[in-house]
């Protein structure tokens, strides 16, 4: 083989592996009908008893989470379904703050998105049947980057409109914690 | 054979898109400024070829012309040689028919242009466009508000009246083009802009988004019906009206799961519960012409095709996929047929 | 001793120990001053005599906040102290004004709407019985500034007041048992009920909150002995919702016309208009009317609802027995900037001409003092008492507000420097009147933002606003004022500027010594006529609530406001916002950014006096 075969088929093999990488930019607009009867029910962090581990993460979890076009679209939703209209751009009013780092009812993509579907004690409305299970994990991908956990690479890096929070490519790193001061 | 399924399915593509979707000319001749439009258009061709004309003849001239002797010894001494008078002459002549070519140009082109501005001068008809990822927010303004009406991917017209139409963006800049009637003029986020013209012909137009606006670009049109006066207040008055209450009992089921299920989060039925502003409008939807902004013509078909998966026909947009069990799906089209 | 010298000494250590009596203690006395020339006046038909009571939200129904007692005066004030307090166990923001009736304290707490009563004759003032409506968790989850109470009503025996999730309530005062319980407003379609209810004329007039969620807004009257519904007036809608009939004559022609709840409307946007009824009402028996004051028209974005949006943003006097309309007044036609009209009417009597004048005297949230004829609607005068950018003034021949064109919010483009900003000048918290001073003692805000508007998507239940907003301090640069407004003059007599906006209501009292607090929790007693601090004692949180005064069981004056910080301007303690994002609590966490700093949520009773 001549060098230059070798580099143009080194060169192919680096591009073929980096396309692999590219699932960030996958588009599921045809993805598979989801169905209303697939359980949602991700607990909140609580206690098991006689041990055990925690619910494991449901396997959609990885089509949204670090899902570009998954977030834009979340986006969107949040602010059309009126998201903003309670929690703001992640500050909070009549709901609360969700760019912090307090999940009362978990902060896991599949737990966010429990909780949208099934609403909340003290006044989150329940979305299941008003909004599709695509769009509610769509949003929870967006909600997710208000406290700045998804990859920098993934998420916007403008705000748009009146100057509100940081955009989403500064917003720090916040660990999700199960905790509860914001008591209502 | 792979060939011959090939051409039979485009022709009858084709075919099927006769109603509305050829009706989207420059040369329709429909409007004022599109008549402007043409009469510049056949000036310009007329100047351009008769120029172009003459430029190939003096080429072909140049090209074929024997070389006369003496002329390839001609050499530059430094001293001014008197130039041909013939030549002289014709150059000159070529300069000043140039020169009046442009010059009649631009008077042209300075005519249709106030004569465009004039008529728009005078507007009769107001509308807001509000253009969104991939469909087309219309709202007829009127000066008693209670009578404003709002529609979608559809404008009716009445012949003959001077129309100008506020153009604005919920998100990107698309661009708002029937070639039948007017020139393009972008949506712009933030800004308002306009255009005004006036429609002369009776008929059915087609419009279409000009400036890339996303994924489905390609699929955000919308038509353009023109009407007799009395017909188009008519259709006014028709669209200000609520929804008919569902009468067959399938149609009620539809209506139960449109006005309280996911549709009633994104559309509007007048004189029911849903009241959704992300999407179209849907108090008349049955009376448009097309579906999703252009993209399938109205038809029961369609329709069922459309609620039952929008993605795998203009995937990207924002109507999702709602996985509709088929007693639902039959319920829902059966409601939306009567929203006449 | 001689029988003379005794007799002497005896009349001596009487007249000594009456002048010493007389000297340590004046006892409270009721003293209403008569009008003096030039100065506005207590309305005669709506003040009756101070029995040193508060059974009402606005001390009486002409809504003065004023108490005839007279014990507390400049020269003493500053030993003013606590008596007793109480814990009312609730976090959440603290908007109403403990009632006091003939020895017994009522107290309603925000969510969960807690009633107590508290037994003034015994020392620390124990808690006799407590009442808990148990009103539905998920109402909090449509309570647009807070899930406050702003309070109850004492009538016939009874505690009359209202829950977040939309019922009225009548308790017996004595037993604490339930006498009825009424469903009012509807939870699902975003209505919840803050305010506090009026009883007038055997009526509890009741209305409902939720402008921000596209509700559709009213005012009901529940008979008081049943709670049965007696009339239902909306605030929107054809005239016959709206109980609009022949006695209806407004004043101006803007507001004349057939059906203007739907005309004045794109069609069906009125059915998500807002108006809602969520502030103060007061009456004049004597007209027999009831007059209140409709919230924003909803959405924010006024390019969903072109057209005057009639009957939101503006004041309409009504027959308490029957609701019709007898006149209205748009005070801001098609607003902009969430210019609710809901504030306290307060009714006066002003000098005109050779006799007097009944008048409605009104702080509004677009900025203007509002002086107008109570009879007819007619506005005598209308005088910005703050920096106004949004609009020019009032025409007072057409009645009509003149906007800034420059400031109209369009979608898509941010309008900067809006001011008021959408708290207004002054937002529900009530100013108070003294007659004794002629003042009307203002608490409010210097406010200006900036904002965008976008189309609101409407699904019932959930917020229906299209807009983001920022605030910030107006010129100065400090975001409250407590002024003290003469309505003769029509300009203030003296202000005093307060770094957080002053979110509490105000007490005035014959003494001339006028009560408000602070955000951080300063509760201030400042000269009626001078605005001399006189004392201030720091609370535990952040003050909103009414103040009040009453005479208690020993004879003596008492100062009593519950501390505990919320509301819309509180939002950010008591909801425990992200002040990162400055549109947090539709803009005004970026105004109190500082208030975390400040103080801290909570829910105290605090009761003054002077030594005795």
């Amino acid at each position: 083989m001549s060098s230059r075969f070798r580099t143009s088929c080194a060169f192919a093999l680096v591009v073929a592996l980096a396309m692999t990488g590219c699932n960030r930019e996958e588009r599921h607009s045809r993805s598979k009908p989801l169905g209303e009867t697939v359980d949602t029910g991700a607990s909140p962090d609580t206690i098991i008893p006689g041990g055990g581990t925690p619910q494991p993460l449901d396997p959609r979890a990885a089509l949204y989470d670090n899902n570009s076009p998954a977030i834009a679209e979340g986006q969107q939703l949040f602010n059309k379904m009126n998201c903003v209209g309670c929690h703001s751009h992640g500050g909070g009013g009549m709901g609360p703050a969700l760019m912090d780092d307090e999940w009362r009812y978990g902060g896991r993509i599949d737990q966010i998105a429990a909780t949208i579907a099934e609403g909340r004690p003290n006044g989150m409305p329940s979305w299941r049947g008003k909004l599709t299970e695509d769009q509610i994990w769509k949003i929870a991908a967006y909600v997710r980057t208000l406290s700045g956990l998804p990859s920098k690479d993934v998420v916007g890096s403008r705000s748009e409109g009146i100057s509100g929070p940081t955009p989403q490519t500064l917003t720090p790193h916040q660990q999700p914690r199960p905790s509860d001061t914001a008591e209502q | 054979m792979k060939t011959k399924r090939v051409t039979a399915a485009t022709l009858t593509l084709q075919l099927g898109a006769c109603s509305y979707q050829t009706y989207q000319s420059d040369f329709a001749n429909a409007g004022v400024e599109d008549r402007q439009f043409l009469i510049l258009f056949w000036i310009f061709v007329a100047v351009c070829v008769a120029m172009y004309v003459l430029v190939i003849i003096f080429l072909i001239a140049g090209i074929a012309r024997r070389r006369r002797a003496g002329d390839a010894n001609v050499v530059e001494t430094g001293r001014h040689h008197q130039s041909h008078p013939l030549l002289r002459g014709g150059l000159i002549g070529w300069a000043a028919l140039v020169s009046t070519g442009l010059v009649g140009l631009a008077i042209a082109s300075f005519f249709a242009d106030r004569t465009m501005a004039n008529a728009a001068a005078n507007e009769k008809l107001s509308i807001t466009v509000t253009g969104k990822q991939w469909w087309w927010d219309i709202q007829y303004n009127a000066a008693d508000v209670s009578k404003t009406m709002r529609t979608a991917n559809e404008l009716h017209l009445p012949v003959g009246v001077p129309v100008r139409i506020l153009l604005r963006s919920d998100d990107v800049i698309h661009s708002f083009w029937v070639p039948s009637f007017v020139g393009k003029q972008d949506l712009i986020p933030g800004r308002d802009t306009d255009v005004s013209f006036t429609p002369t012909k009776v008929g059915i137009f087609r419009g279409q988004c000009a400036e890339f606006c996303g994924v489905e670009h390609a699929h955000m049109a919308f038509v353009v019906d023109v009407e007799p006066y009395g017909d188009f207040i008519k259709w006014w008055e028709r669209q200000l009206q609520e929804a008919q209450p569902p009468s067959t009992p399938l149609a009620l089921v539809g209506y139960n799961y449109v006005t309280t299920r996911e549709c009633a989060t994104c559309h509007t039925i007048s004189g029911t519960p849903a009241g959704g502003r992300v999407g179209p409008d849907l108090t008349h939807l049955a009376s448009r012409h097309s579906i999703a902004a252009g993209t399938l013509p109205m038809g029961e078909g369609n329709l069922y095709g459309w609620v039952a998966d929008p993605q795998s026909i203009k995937p990207g947009s924002k109507m999702p996929t709602v996985d509709l069990e088929p007693n639902d799906l039959h319920a829902v089209v059966a409601y939306l047929e009567t929203l006449k | 001793m001689t029988q003379m010298s005794r007799f002497l000494v005896s009349v001596g250590s009487v007249l000594l120990l009456c002048s010493l009596a007389s000297a340590c203690q004046r006892k409270t006395t009721e003293t209403t001053p008569a009008a003096a020339p030039g100065k506005a006046a207590s309305a005669q038909s709506a003040v009756s005599a101070d029995n040193g009571n508060w059974e009402m939200p606005g001390k009486n129904y002409a809504s003065t906040r004023f108490s005839a007692l007279n014990e507390i005066t400049p020269a003493n004030a500053n030993r003013l102290g606590v008596v007793f307090t109480f814990s009312t166990a609730t976090t959440h923001g603290f908007e109403a004004p403990p009632l006091v009736v003939d020895g017994t304290m009522y107290l309603i707490t925000p969510y969960p709407n807690y009633l107590y009563a508290l037994d003034l004759t015994q020392p620390g003032a124990p808690a006799k019985w407590v009442f808990k409506p148990k009103p539905a968790a998920a109402s909090q989850g449509v309570a647009c500034c807070g899930p406050v109470n702003r309070g109850a009503a004492y009538s016939n025996g009874r505690i009359i007041f209202n829950t977040l999730d939309g019922f009225t309530i009548s308790v017996d005062a004595k037993s604490g048992q339930q006498v009825w319980r009424t469903a009012v407003a509807n939870m699902q379609k975003g209505e919840t009920i803050t305010m506090a209810p009026l009883v007038a004329a055997g009526k509890v007039l009741v209305g409902d909150s939720g402008g921000e969620m596209g509700v559709r807004g009213s005012l009901t009257a529940l008979d008081e002995a049943t709670g049965k519904v007696a009339w239902k007036a909306f605030t929107t809608g054809p005239d016959k919702d709206v109980l609009i009939g022949p006695r209806f004559k407004p004043f101006y022609p803007m507001d004349r016309g057939k059906d203007l709840g739907v005309k004045s409307w794109p069609p069906d946007a009125w059915k998500t208009g807002g108006g809602t009824v969520w502030g103060w009402i007061s009456y004049d028996p004597g007209l027999g009317l009831i007059y209140y004051g409709t919230s924003n028209p909803g959405p924010w974005n006024p390019d969903q609802r072109p057209g005057d949006n009639k009957w939101t943003a503006g004041i309409f006097a009504r027959d308490v027995n029957t609701g019709e309309a007898v006149w209205f007044y748009q005070s801001t036609p098609h607003d902009l900037f969430d210019y609710d009209d809901i504030n306290e009417s307060i009714l006066a009597d002003i000098p005109w001409g050779n006799g007097r004048r009944p008048v409605l005297l009104r702080p509004d949230r677009n900025g203007y003092f509002y002086v107008m004829d109570r009879r007819t609607g007619q506005v005598l005068s209308a005088t910005p008492y703050g920096y106004i950018n949004t609009t020019r003034g009032i025409d007072l021949r057409s009645g009509r507000l003149v906007y800034a064109a420059e400031k109209e919010p369009k979608p898509g483009r941010v309008v900067r420097n809006i001011c008021p900003a959408s708290p207004g000048m002054k937002d529900w918290n009530p100013a108070a009147f003294s007659p004794a001073t002629g003042l009307v003692y203002i608490p409010h805000n210097n406010l200006c933002q900036d904002q965008v508007v976008m189309e609101a998507n409407y699904i019932s239940g959930t917020p229906f606003v299209g807009a983001d907003v920022k605030m910030y301090a107006g010129p100065g640069g400090n975001r409250g004022v407590f002024t003290a407004w003469d309505p003769m003059k029509r300009r203030a007599a003296w202000e005093i500027k307060e770094d957080l906006p002053v979110w509490s209501p105000a007490l005035a009292t014959a003494g001339n010594v006028v009560f408000y607090g602070t955000m951080d929790g300063w509760f201030k007693a400042v000269d009626a006529r001078s605005g001399r601090l006189l004392w201030r004692f720091k609370a535990g949180s952040g003050i909103i609530g009414q103040p009040i005064s009453y005479r208690g069981p020993d004879g003596h004056q008492y100062i009593a406001v519950v501390a505990g910080v919320g509301g819309w301007a509180g939002a950010v303690v008591a909801g425990k916002l992200d002040t990162r994002d400055p549109t947090a609590a539709l803009g005004f966490v970026n105004a109190v950014k500082d208030l975390t700093t400040k103080t801290t949520a909570g829910g105290m009773l605090y009761v003054f006096a002077l030594p005795h």
